[in-house]
């Protein structure tokens, strides 16, 4: 075989496993699409094989609209969500970059004891927070869950920035000293910059393990009122009769978010996680 | 003169205490959140308690009954399965994925934008989506395989105990691979295309390439990811919870829902706790072993 069929043969094989993989991401999604516009009549009363909706309809996104406060569920996941990403990416800058330009005693053991936090188990920090929650009170409020998630996302963002800010050359930091910028100075007006598309990384990914959490907010969030997105989706499917089709509406409406946030970041997350990288 | 030795000194002393304020916030936000919880789950894991009012010191007695305690044991093993098998999946396909994308193909981004969608979707859409699929009743895969006269009776698929535990694996499977692809394709495309071609001069196969160029160079960014994958699996809850909730029988029963269900379901929050700090062990020892493993000669 001639090199050039050989690639071209490797080639084929490669857009046909895309193609099986992507099927196989799109199916089970579309499927969900498709149910969302279905009516309850259509789902329970199909005879034999029914793909697609007899009429498709937008209706049951305006009743779910109506009958849950799901506009209270959004609100209280993005401030919870977004105001731990904001505070924790903070911290993880300010951490990441301590780490990455200073010696100094017990910086080994924080760097490894950073990834020795992601082994404790999870449902063992519940009663705690429960504890510590109800006595400063803020059970229940959504600065305690905002708090409570910023914990989560901290430490494993701190590793990542701190990887972003090793890939850039400690050089510049001189110089800027040289010339009389103070450290948080040097770090706010030069590397941080430099760093944005690490930063825009580990944003994504801290936006998206706090949107996408359940258990925490299950147990510190159980006030009607105050349930994040996802736990709520949750108790819609507790009702003795589950109705699919609202479940998938809801299921739609509260990815919206993340997939936005992807959409509009992708470029910056591929080009931020190829400059800094996980390292060790 | 004096005045300046003083200056110096304190010059000295504040940029010996810049590092830790740039750590603080951070550390300090740990050491409330992560590292008082952890001490307190251990503290309780010495006590008969309610957390109440009931405070009764049973010293290891916990430690000794989660040992021998059969469906610990059980639920353990059920971990080892499932974490070995769902992250060699998200290896698997993240790798043959990743080393796909770096290929010289067209409609790049809209293939990765598709590969990565699993992962952009919460845990409790993607467990009841497939719980719909696999529904017992209309479920779609039911629907079509008795269409096509594959099976001639509905299959509950989530509540037979000989296809909960693969299903469950599958799916876990499906949301995860995703992360690793990302985390491999990163790392791939820092390596630089010189080392390729040259070993294609030197008439390296593509397998020999990717053994000797693409894994020695991903180590670094492999190990992290090895171990927090590994960790973040053998610790997952909310995707078994809401699928199968441990069940049918125990099919589907892995540790940390053994433990969610001792500590709030039958409120022995000391046993819980007990068995919490021994997954704790186990996770830190999978992290020391793999870097044991995996570090440069």
């Amino acid at each position: 075989m001639t090199k050039k069929s050989k690639n071209r043969l490797t080639l084929t094989i490669g857009y046909l496993i895309l193609v099986i993989g992507c099927l196989a991401v799109l199916l089970p999604l579309s499927w969900m699409v498709i149910t969302s516009l279905k009516s309850m009549t259509d789902i329970t009363l199909s005879k034999g094989l029914e793909l697609f909706p007899s009429g498709p309809t937008l209706e049951n996104f305006s009743n779910i609209w109506k009958e849950y406060p799901i506009a209270v569920y959004i609100k209280n996941s993005a401030i919870a969500v977004g105001g731990s990403t904001i505070f924790g990416v903070i911290c993880a800058s300010l951490c990441g970059y301590g780490l990455s330009r200073y010696e100094f005693k017990g910086k080994a053991f924080i760097l490894s004891f950073l990834l020795v936090t992601q082994m404790f188990p999870a449902v063992m920090k519940i009663i705690p927070y429960y504890k510590i929650l109800t006595s400063i009170h803020l059970n229940n409020t959504r600065i305690g869950l905002l708090i409570v998630y910023a914990s989560f996302s901290i430490p494993f963002c701190t590793w990542m920035m701190y990887g972003y800010f090793k890939s850039i050359p400690t050089g510049l930091d001189e110089a800027a000293r040289v010339d009389g910028s103070s450290a948080f100075h040097t770090f706010y007006r030069i590397i941080l910059p430099l760093a944005l598309p690490g930063l825009v990384a580990t944003v994504i990914y801290a936006f998206l393990q706090n949107w996408n959490e359940y258990m925490f907010a299950s147990v510190l969030m159980s006030a009607e009122e105050k349930k994040t997105i996802t736990y709520a989706i949750s108790t819609m499917a507790d009702s003795y009769r589950i109705q699919w089709n609202y479940l998938m509406c809801a299921a739609i409406i509260s990815s919206v978010p993340t997939l936005a946030i992807f959409v509009v970041l992708q470029k910056h997350l591929i080009a931020g996680m190829t400059s800094g990288a996980v390292k060790e | 003169m004096k005045d300046n030795t003083r200056n110096v000194s304190r010059n000295r002393i504040k940029s010996m205490l810049t590092p830790y304020g740039f750590i603080t916030p951070a550390c300090l936000t740990i050491l409330l959140l992560v590292v008082y919880p952890i001490l307190y789950g251990i503290y309780i894991s010495f006590f008969d308690t309610n957390l109440v009012n009931k405070w009764d010191f049973v010293g290891l007695r916990y430690y000794i009954q989660s040992l021998t305690d059969s469906s610990f044991l059980h639920s353990l093993w059920k971990t080892v399965v499932f974490t070995v098998t769902v992250v060699s999946g998200h290896f698997v396909f993240g790798f043959i994925f990743a080393s796909i994308l770096n290929m010289k193909i067209k409609l790049r981004t809209i293939f990765r934008g598709i590969l990565i969608l699993p992962w952009l979707f919460p845990d409790v859409v993607i467990a009841y989506l497939f719980k719909w699929i696999l529904n017992t009743q209309s479920g779609i895969v039911n629907e079509l395989l008795i269409h096509f006269g594959l099976i001639s009776e509905p299959v509950g698929w989530l509540s037979t105990s000989a296809t909960a535990f693969p299903c469950v694996i599958l799916i876990c499977i499906w949301k995860g691979y995703p992360l690793v692809m990302v985390q491999i394709l990163a790392g791939i495309q820092t390596i630089s295309s010189d080392l390729y071609e040259a070993a294609e001069i030197d008439g390296a196969s593509g397998w020999q390439r990717f053994v000797y160029i693409t894994i020695p160079a991903l180590k670094p960014i492999l190990t992290t990811i090895l171990i927090l994958d590994t960790v973040w699996v053998f610790k997952q809850f909310t995707m078994i919870w809401l699928l199968t909730a441990g069940g049918p029988g125990s099919s589907t029963m892995v540790s940390a829902i053994e433990i969610y269900k001792n500590a709030f379901s039958y409120f022995k929050y000391g046993l819980a706790s007990a068995q919490s700090v021994y997954i704790l062990i186990i996770c830190y020892l999978i992290g020391v072993v793999f870097r044991r493993l995996l570090r440069d000669d």
